[in-house]
Order: structure tokens, then sequence, then C-alpha cells
């Protein structure tokens, strides 16, 4: 007997949400870093900051840190953002 | 009723040969909890829908991080793949509306390596039409609707916000209330107010509040008429959760079972006075950090106090558990007090604003 079934996924029916332009390159552009604020991302963004400038000639690191770990960014680092040409975030932990 | 004029179900189908294939499709997938699930078909969850009198593309809610919508006919459909009856799936779109409420973050409840699942307490005259049980075993397999609830909340995150293991779930360990973790408050033994009435809920009305909660940690005190010392206990084990999980304060859940109940009550305690007794005894000092091994992040403040509640109302008192036995559990929140215990009435808006006239 053949049985259909639904599909239990949103389907990839997300919100409009697109990934930002991504640069050609960075030479001379300014890169925001927004940490959640764990200990493990100052070591590693201190190391991307140094990649950055030294190896692909950032010429500018501003960092920022969310005031809630688990939240979205702050409007105010969000509002920021739209000044720099590319921004890193993510999980440290 | 919206009867034949429903618009139909959106979903893509699959055709798959009998039970046994449909188990290999939604496993082979990624689709379950690693447990066998029923087939949602679409007259399953067509009565879902029908219940709640919901159309399909009904909007639960937007989560509000990742900005994903979710529709009544992806929740039915994971519902049914839960073992929910229709009667279940009201109190499931609810509990789902509170959980995308902002101050419940779960985004960060469902993503975090802190590993907390869903708690859902379910209050009101619902409780006894599902047939929940909320005393022998409560915060176990006590019954169909309950475990079937709980499991419901967690196959919609799969599936409709990816929380899988190593996808956006990064849980180092968990717990096994992320399979269900649903309760119901035992309102027929007890004099006590309902759970959803303390926290805002017209008496009368059937209601879910959902947390983001810990394992439960049993406690035993048999051994005593005082209820100071009884709560002194639960509070005990608050404390031991501040030092060895998180210091920070948040809301925590206390079930007390009858036995214990019983002699809080006849003593005349209140939940509220419950909670004022916790607030008051679970506390610790910073620097007790020092004493289990984390004297590195004590650093200069060991005789700052950290309450395990930001205040009396934060404590969720539930009445739950058989009828014998001095077992009680304290349900710790997931870090603190980023994510706060969300309160949602069942079909009745209770804070919507009258109509214009």
């Amino acid at each position: 007997m053949i049985v259909r079934v639904l599909d239990p996924t949103h389907e990839l029916k997300a919100a409009g949400v697109q990934p930002a332009v991504r640069p050609s390159s960075l030479k001379g552009k300014t890169v925001g870093f927004i940490s959640n604020g764990k200990e493990g991302t100052k070591g590693y963004f201190m190391q991307l900051e140094r990649m950055l400038r030294e190896d692909l000639g950032v010429a500018d690191v501003i960092w920022r840190t969310k005031s809630n770990y688990s939240a979205p960014a702050d409007a105010h680092i969000i509002d920021q953002a739209r000044q720099w040409h590319a921004a890193v975030t993510g999980v440290g932990d | 009723m919206l009867g034949s004029n429903r618009p139909p179900l959106s979903s893509k189908t699959y055709d798959v040969e009998d039970f046994a294939a449909a188990q290999e499709l939604f496993h082979s997938s990624g689709w379950t909890d690693g447990l066998p699930v029923v087939p949602p078909t679409e007259v399953a969850v067509e009565a879902c829908l029908e219940w709640a009198l919901m159309p399909p593309d009904q909007l639960i809610g937007i989560e509000p991080v990742r900005a994903q919508p979710i529709t009544a006919e992806k929740l039915a459909i994971n519902a049914v793949m839960a073992g929910c009856l229709p009667m279940h799936f009201p109190i499931v779109a609810t509990a789902w509306q509170a959980m995308m409420k902002d101050e419940f973050l779960l985004h960060g409840v469902t993503s975090s390596t802190g590993g907390c699942a869903i708690l859902v307490i379910i209050n009101g005259p619902v409780r006894l039409e599902i047939g929940a049980n909320a005393t022998f075993n409560a915060l176990g397999n006590s019954d169909r609707a309950t475990s079937a609830i709980g499991r419901a909340i967690r196959l919609a995150l799969i599936n409709l916000m990816d929380v899988r293991p190593g996808g956006i779930d990064r849980t180092t360990l968990g717990h096994p209330g992320k399979f269900s973790y649903c309760l119901a408050e035992d309102e027929e033994g007890t004099d006590w107010q309902p759970l959803s009435v303390m926290r805002g809920i017209p008496q009368g009305l059937s209601a879910v509040t959902v947390m983001a909660a810990l394992a439960p940690r049993q406690i035993m005190n048999e051994w005593t008429t005082d209820p100071k010392e009884i709560l002194e206990t639960f509070a005990a084990e608050m404390r031991a959760n501040q030092r060895h999980y998180s210091i920070y304060g948040g809301n925590y859940a206390i079930v007390i079972p009858k036995q214990l109940r019983d002699i809080i009550q006849a003593a005349g305690w209140t939940k509220r006075d419950v909670a004022e007794f916790i607030y008051e005894r679970a506390r610790v000092r910073r620097g007790e950090w020092a004493d289990v091994g984390k004297g590195a992040i004590v650093r200069d403040r060991p005789n700052k106090v950290h309450t395990a509640l930001e205040s009396p109302d934060h404590l969720l008192v539930v009445a739950a558990g058989g009828p014998a036995g001095g077992f009680g559990a304290v349900i710790p929140p997931w870090m603190g007090s980023k994510t706060k215990a969300v309160t949602a009435a069942i079909g009745a808006c209770v804070d919507c604003e009258p109509p214009k006239s």
C-alpha cells in the first residue's frame, strides 16, 4: 500500500536574508569584528587582525562586542557595521 | 469551521511503499530524533489543523533571530510525527508562539553548547481533556499527551529551525529532556494557585509555560514536617547548581510532590511564600567557586553574592508527582537570565487590546 507523506522541513522557505556582496580585495579596506564577548574570541581575533593587516593589507580593524553572547548584535553595532567593507563574526567559546 | 473551504496543503509529498519505507525516508533524511515517527499523511495533518481551526498557511510566528516563519501546516506535520492527536495540536502551537517571543531567545537556547531542552508546563482545563497525568512519574513517561507534545517541540526544532546535533545545535552533552520535556501541573491535588495564574493568566484558562531548562536534579527529604527544612533541601540543590553549572540567576522551576506539598500547605504556606523563602536561601558567594575547582574566575570579588533568582517571581513552583514519596526536583535554567520563561494562554489572547468602537 502506497503511503503519501508530507515533507516536515521548512523547505528552504526562509525569510529574504541574502549574503552581503563579497569584496574582491581587502586591501585598504575597513574590517569589523563582532565578538560574542567570550574569552576564546580574544586570541582568535588578535591573530586574525594581524593576518588581515600584514597579509591582506587591511587598513583598519574595528572591534565591537555584543552585550549578550547568545543574541544578535546590538542595534548600534549593526548601524556601525554599515560603514565597514566587511565584518567577521561567529562563535568563540 | 473552515471545512471544504480550507486552502490545500502546500508541503512537498513523497510516496513510499509502506510504514517501514516511511521510517527509512525520514531517518535517512535527518527528519527524526532517532526514534520511529508516525508518518505524516494529509489526513492526519488536516485533522490537527481542523481541530485548531487553523488554515495551513496560518503564521504561528516568526523566529526573531533567523527570521524563520513557522506555519500551522509545518508545525502540524511535526506534531503528527511525534504522535500527537489533533487535540494536542493547539498546545504545541501555543508553546511555539511562546518560544518565539524575544525574551525566550530561542536561537540561543537551541544552539548553545550549554545543552538545555525546552520544558513545557501545561495548566488549566485542557490537561484533563487530553488526559495529561500530573501525578505518577510526572517528569518521565507519564502519559501519551505530554510525551507526544514534548516530542513535537523537539521534532519541529529539528525540521523547521535546523536544530540538529552538529548543525544549529552545538550542544556539548544535552540531556534526555531533548526527546520530550513536558509535564502538567496537578491542580486537583493542591490548593495552590496554578503556575499559569501565578504568571498572570486568568483562572480557568488553559495555558502553557515554556522554559529553557536543564535536566531535573532530584532531591529527597522525608524526615521532617518543617516547611523550611523541606525547602532548604530544594535551595541547597539550587546552590549546588550555581556552584557547579552557572552562578547566575534566572528562572528556576521546582517540582513539589504531594507528600511534601501537603506538609507545606498544611503550615499555611502559599506558592509566594515558597518563592520568597527560596529566594532568600538560594544564593552563593562568588568565592565558593574556588571550592569546586573554579578559582580562576573568582577574581577580585570573592564576597559578591549571587542569587539563584533575580526575584521571587522568577521561581516557577509546580505541583506534580505521585502521591507518595518525598522526592522533588529542581530544574535549573539555561545560563541565568539570558532567557526568560514565557507563559501563554491557549486559544485566548489575554493581553490583546479591546476592539476600537
